[in-house]
């Protein structure tokens, strides 16, 4: 198939890297992984600098997380899906700022990656329900402002994991629980430093009719 | 109430403006708690005591030897006299200052300075009468005295007291050598004399220091043993407090107990086993609130979800936003509504807790009473569990009433009739989200049935 999506995983772990290529090819579509490996040289160079998709794990073998390199991907246009095992609130925001489509924790299984894996590959966001927690619970001073029932959702799906259940308890369809979600993130692009991904995302959400060109 | 305010006005006015009661009484409590507060105000008072009782005795002595050794050679020997008007100076000031003696109250300090001035000058002018070389004998009758009378006087001021001793002493041998060059029998004779005089006083006043400081070291004790003794009867207090307490929050655990002892309660039986599972995880709660944990609100939650989890319920535990600090009675109004929903759940539950701006809010989504509804209807001729289903729901009101039984906090009783609630709507129509909400104090308790799953969250807003 000429239109397989592809992704590059990058992660210490040849575990994690064996599990979720399998995890990506069960999927329908499949994603083919068309390279992995422990550091981030795989999404450079070869096969997996064309890949559609990096997913990152965030921390290398190293204490401290590989935001440079995300920002790096990020700035060429990459889209990339932080795999990580931490479910730190700020390094989520962080990487959301640096342009990153999904931040995914380790705990959240093979559905929410997959999901992921597939938005980003045509430069939507994702949003799983940690994340969701993430952006509720976010004090900081820059955050945009959410309207309430965009913060009900949040929490609603970050509550139940389920988003036929926030649908079913908020009264909307799927689809608009799914639309809010895009919305919040668009928000969320809109704010602190420019990335192509960010661009797109922002401009995927105006051709969906998500957003109105005078709410830039 | 308001008849109760009027009353206690009522009553309380008139004692208020009573005459002389109520304000001396009131100035004494004040004085018993100071006394009670601090060491120091202890042994201030025993010190008090100890020269209000010297005082009286030094008052008796001087009282005694006045007249008895000093009376013969006033009225014998110097019949001068200005001599009897010094003794009878010495005396009014020995009169002056029963006053406050017998009063034991201290000498105030212009009385105590004014008498000492007094005798000696006294004492100056009797020495002034004496013939040559009758000084320190027989006939010098003031030197003795005066002695007495200082000590009496300044008994509580030591360097005062020193101070006039020294000038009584050096006026006593000024006056003497000033009456001609002694010879060598008069010199020993004044030196016993002096020294007899000056040591027995001298003597008095160590022996008054060292008494003071013996009580003084007495009441201190005596406070350190009360509050010690108090300190232990609080702890014992608190020891009782916390196992009024551990038996007021053990909730359903002991009636659940006795009935299982009693042979009330099947252990196979399902909701026997759900209350077990609620017991369970009340305890255990119960055991994480003391822990000395960064984050109690998240410890305490972990501890309701591994109970769960033991029971073999896949609990996914998510946690968001930055720790606030909350209050150990809102602990336990937020959890004790979770430790509830996870005994209810049958295989899946999503706990989370959510730390905002301004609210904390704890959820947990469930597959409990909305599955037994939907299994009761779609199930309930071929499965067991959907009959079990609606028992349990059925005998959730029993079980409420007997937890509002053992819990003292109302924060059961609303929660337990949302439950009943929703699972009496539960059974009527399924697939309506159901709602019961209850609001207590700032914790807001919701639950909710939706189609499978069953909600519940409990907010507190934290402003």
């Amino acid at each position: 198939m000429a239109d397989e999506l592809s992704a590059v995983v990058v992660d210490d772990h040849p575990a994690v890297r064996a599990g979720v290529a399998y995890w990506l090819s069960c999927g329908t579509p499949p994603v083919k992984v068309v390279a992995s490996g422990e550091d981030v040289r795989s999404a450079w160079l070869g096969e997996g600098a064309k890949a559609d998709v990096v997913i990152l794990d965030l921390h290398l073998g190293g204490p401290a997380p590989v935001l440079g390199d995300l920002r790096r991907l990020v700035e060429v246009g990459r889209r990339v899906v932080v795999y990580s095992m931490r479910a730190d609130d700020d390094i989520a925001l962080q990487c959301l700022e640096l342009g990153a489509l999904c931040y995914l924790t380790k705990a959240e299984g093979a559905e929410h990656l997959v999901q992921a894996t597939r938005a980003a590959a045509q430069g939507r966001p994702y949003t799983p329900p940690s994340l969701a927690g993430a952006l509720a619970g976010d004090r900081s001073d820059h955050r945009p402002a959410l309207s309430a029932r965009e913060v009900e959702v949040l929490v609603e799906w970050f509550q139940s994991e389920s988003k036929e259940f926030v649908a079913q308890r908020l009264g909307i369809s799927l689809s608009t629980v799914n639309s809010h979600l895009e919305r919040i993130r668009v928000k969320y692009a809109l704010i602190g430093r420019e990335a192509p991904t960010k661009a797109a995302l922002v401009a995927r959400a105006i051709q969906d009719g998500l957003i109105g060109v005078d709410d830039l | 109430m308001a008849d109760r305010v009027l009353d206690r006005v009522g009553t309380g006015g008139p004692a208020a403006a009573g005459p002389a009661g109520p304000p001396s009484a009131r100035p004494g409590r004040r004085a018993a708690e100071d006394r009670a507060e601090s060491p120091g105000d202890e042994s201030r008072e025993a010190e008090r005591h100890v020269f209000a009782s010297l005082r009286l005795i030094l008052l008796g002595v001087t009282a005694v030897v006045q007249p008895s050794l000093s009376l013969g050679p006033v009225l014998t020997q110097a019949a001068h006299p200005a001599a009897r008007v010094a003794f009878t100076v010495t005396a009014l000031v020995t009169l002056l200052s029963a006053v406050w003696v017998v009063r034991r109250r201290p000498i105030p300090l212009p009385v105590a300075l004014g008498g000492a001035v007094t005798v000696l000058a006294a004492c100056a002018v009797a020495t002034g009468t004496l013939p040559p070389h009758a000084h320190f004998g027989p006939a010098h009758w003031s030197y003795g005295l005066i002695g007495w009378h200082l000590l009496l006087l300044l008994l509580d001021r030591v360097p005062l007291l020193l101070a006039a001793q020294a000038a009584h002493l050096v006026l006593g041998l000024a006056q003497w050598l000033l009456t001609g060059a002694p010879d060598r029998a008069e010199i020993g004779n004044a030196g016993v004399a002096v020294l007899s005089a000056t040591s027995f006083q001298l003597g008095v006043l160590v022996m008054s220091r060292i008494l003071l400081r013996s009580a003084r070291q007495a009441a201190e004790d005596a406070a350190e043993r009360e509050r010690a003794a108090t300190r232990a009867a609080l702890a014992e207090q608190w020891e009782q407090d916390l196992r009024a307490g551990f038996a007021g929050q053990l909730g359903v655990t002991l009636p659940l107990l006795a009935d299982l002892a009693d042979g009330v309660l099947d252990p196979r039986a399902e909701d026997t086993r759900r209350r077990c599972a609620l017991a369970a995880t009340q305890l255990r709660r119960l055991f994480a609130e003391n822990d000395d944990v960064p984050d109690p609100l998240v410890h305490e939650v972990t501890a309701c979800v591994h109970v769960a989890e033991r029971r073999g319920v896949a609990v996914s535990l998510a946690v968001s936003g930055a720790p606030v600090p909350v209050p150990t009675d809102v602990r336990r109004e937020l959890t004790g509504p979770l430790a509830e929903a996870l005994s209810a759940a049958r295989e899946r539950a999503r706990v989370s807790l959510l730390r905002g701006e301004d609210e904390v809010r704890v959820a947990v989504v469930t597959d409990a009473s909305g599955e037994s509804g939907t299994d009761a209807s779609g199930e309930s001729g071929t499965d067991a569990s959907g009959e079990s289903g609606t028992d349990a729901s059925g005998e959730s009101d029993t079980d409420a009433s007997g937890e509002s039984d053992t819990d003292a906090s109302g924060e059961s009783d609303t929660d337990a009739s949302g439950e009943s609630d929703t699972d009496a709507s539960g059974e009527s129509d399924t697939d309506a989200g159901v709602r019961a909400g209850t609001a207590k104090g700032r914790v807001e308790v919701e639950c909710g049935t939706y189609g499978r799953h069953t909600r519940m969250e409990v907010r507190w807003r934290t402003s």
